[in-house]
């Protein structure tokens, strides 16, 4: 992601919010210049030393490694804090480097794993339909 | 808060109680107000939530809502939930705009899908070019679910194929987005597909 043509930023013209989204990142729109996108479903958990300064963190840092105290999504959290995704991935870097959240990205190779398709085709079919029937099995 | 704990290794896995499930995601794609959120919502565990994008400008312009009188906003940009398989296991559902101007928000969400699904409002066909394309493009496992409104569906299924000139081995099906059981079934079709694809 070059800086200039991203992000997916409002129109020109477009409502300009309060707080430019990327204000609160310094104005980085990616976490890492070289690295890959960080997935939208990447879980990020609070630390116990992030709980532990959370008090002292400002703002978004706050919110997030407060709302991390069970796993959330980067989409969790960009959704239930009102960031924009890109925000959400640039804090949670930087969290993760100051040793207040762990982030695991999910590995491409595990989750595409024969087994855990199968894992995920057991668990949809144990899913009642609305009326409470399960779905024949043949 | 609790002191108690001095974080002496700040880098530490969490502890078994906080380790966080394998996520897995599935994409369900297709046209405005074809039923993404709809089909989300039917089967997520918790109520749809939305990534505030600023997409819905855009959106604004391009949106045709003529056929679709019951969908007065398009400030989705995109809705997603979730199902805990099991407390090690959770797949998230992702809903995608289709219009092709959109395209740039794909690879953000889509890499590394399991599969797509691709709605389809048999009034309003190509709509659903855009995501096809998509999917045929990067190889990700998808089918066509054809989305009964009402009950009613003005295509028969080969005719539908024929339009979106799909591989025979794209399943075309009909669902109902409001159903929990029909996108339970649909999501196990595309997931069906994946696993053959595994298995060489």
């Amino acid at each position: 992601m070059a800086d200039g043509s991203t992000p997916p930023d409002p129109e020109p013209g477009g409502p300009v919010p309060a707080v430019r989204p990327f204000l609160v990142t310094a104005g980085r729109v990616a976490p890492d210049p070289s690295g890959r996108t960080m997935p939208v479903e990447t879980q990020v958990v609070a630390t116990a030393e992030g709980l532990a300064v959370l008090d002292r963190l400002a703002f978004e840092q706050h919110d997030i490694v407060a709302a991390c105290r069970i796993p959330q999504s980067i989409a969790e959290i960009a959704a239930r804090l009102r960031l924009h995704l890109n925000v959400v991935r640039i804090l949670a870097e930087d969290l993760r480097t100051a040793g207040q959240l762990t982030v695991h990205v999910p590995d491409t190779g595990v989750t595409h794993d024969a087994s855990v398709l199968r894992r995920l085709i057991d668990g949809l079919r144990a899913i009642p339909d609305s009326r409470g029937v399960l779905r024949d099995t043949d | 808060m609790t002191p108690t704990e001095p974080a002496t290794r700040p880098s530490a896995a969490p502890s078994a109680a906080v380790r966080p499930p394998l996520p897995v995601k599935m994409v369900i794609a297709g046209g405005f107000g074809v039923g993404k959120t709809t089909a989300v919502g039917s089967i997520s565990e918790i109520e749809p939530l939305t990534t505030e994008a600023a997409i819905t400008e855009v959106a604004a312009g391009v949106d045709d809502l003529s056929h679709t009188p019951r969908k007065t906003t398009t400030t989705v940009a995109m809705d997603f939930g979730c199902i805990t398989v099991d407390p090690t296991l959770k797949l998230y559902l992702f809903g995608t705009p289709g219009q092709e101007r959109f395209g740039f928000m794909w690879d953000d969400i889509v890499e590394g899908a399991l599969g797509g699904l691709v709605i389809v409002d048999t009034r309003r066909l190509d709509d659903c070019y855009a995501a096809v394309d998509y999917f045929e493009h990067k190889q990700i496992p998808f089918a066509v679910a054809v989305n009964a409104f009402d009950g009613r569906v003005q295509h028969t299924l080969d005719e539908v194929r024929w339009a979106l000139d799909v591989n025979d081995r794209v399943p075309v099906i009909v669902f109902d987005a409001r159903e929990r059981g029909s996108v339970r079934d649909a999501l196990l079709v595309v997931l069906e597909q994946a696993l053959a694809r595994t298995e060489g």
